[in-house]
């Protein structure tokens, strides 16, 4: 049986949203649903609900794991609880038309301040280096360079800010 | 335990990072010792599968950093080796989840003002959300 550690991320990807019963070495046993499991130390992350019905988030650390047991499966109603409360920025609130006209606000504010930047489906892309999903906030900028996200967050920040002056105007 | 709230001198400083390098050097016998070789090899090596297993990997990688993001400032109870339990604020992790650095570190010689964990010494870390 391979150790915890060396499987692959499909197993552990396969355990994302189901309550688990998480047994290590001391033969404790954490129950929870998955969150994620870390691919680089094999850290689980587990949601679970306490007595006191606050939710509380454990991180189990790889080293430490010596079995996985999946006790019921999740649905995608508990998979949208779980990135509400562990993914609050990822409001899914915004409809097809919405998202078309920001894009195409944020693409033209970055033309205007001499900013590369393409259109590619639903994602913007400037200079192959930075990449802007929806819904086209500062924190949905994604790249390696420092430099470039500082500069292109702070002019999708200045966007934004224009066009809540224009509503409150 | 609440009591106690002095402040303990600091005993040892463990050594910093290298002042030339990021601090990630994968070549230094820590690394070698502590990390397994992080790729896990999958048996089929057709292009196709290997790019499903990084976006996997990157998917997964993506929401454990975001529950770092979200644990950071929080007290957070650390369960360690032989049912030791101790609380502290979280700062940040390395990336290889090597080491935790905490503050007010609260133990049985006094509140640490600024510590750092191995996580070898970790057993899980659980907080409130």
């Amino acid at each position: 049986m391979l150790q915890w550690r060396d499987r692959s991320p499909q197993h552990w990807h396969e355990l994302v949203n189901h309550e688990v019963c998480v047994t290590n070495r001391d033969q404790q046993r954490f129950e929870g649903r998955v969150f994620t499991v870390d691919p680089v130390s094999a850290s689980v992350v587990l949601l679970s609900v306490q007595e006191s019905e606050r939710l509380s988030v454990r991180v189990i650390l790889g080293h430490a794991v010596t079995d996985v047991q999946i006790l019921r499966r999740g649905t995608e109603e508990t998979e949208r609880q779980m990135k509400s409360v562990l993914l609050p920025d990822r409001a899914q609130s915004l409809s097809a038309e919405e998202l078309k006209s920001r894009r195409e606000s944020v693409r033209l504010w970055l033309e205007q301040n001499r900013v590369p930047v393409t259109e590619d489906g639903e994602v913007l892309r400037v200079a192959n280096a930075l990449t802007i999903s929806a819904p086209y906030r500062p924190g949905d900028c994604s790249s390696a360079n420092e430099i470039i996200l500082s500069r292109v967050q702070s002019l999708v920040e200045s966007n934004d800010e224009k066009i809540r002056g224009h509503l409150r105007s | 335990m609440s009591g106690m709230k002095t402040p303990v001198s600091v005993l040892r400083l463990p050594r910093g990072p290298e002042p030339n390098s990021r601090g990630f050097d994968p070549t230094s016998p820590r690394f070698i010792a502590l990390c397994p070789t992080t790729l896990p090899s999958s048996s089929s090596s057709s292009g196709s599968a290997d790019e499903e297993e990084q976006r996997l990997r990157a998917e997964l990688r993506e929401r454990f950093l975001r529950t770092l993001l979200l644990m950071t400032g929080k007290r957070v109870r650390f369960d360690m080796h032989e049912h030791v339990r101790v609380h502290a604020r979280f700062g940040a992790s390395d990336i290889d989840v090597l080491n935790l650095q905490v503050c007010d570190l609260e133990t049985p010689l006094g509140v640490q003002r600024e510590a750092l964990l191995r996580s070898q010494d970790v057993i899980a870390c659980s907080f409130e959300v």
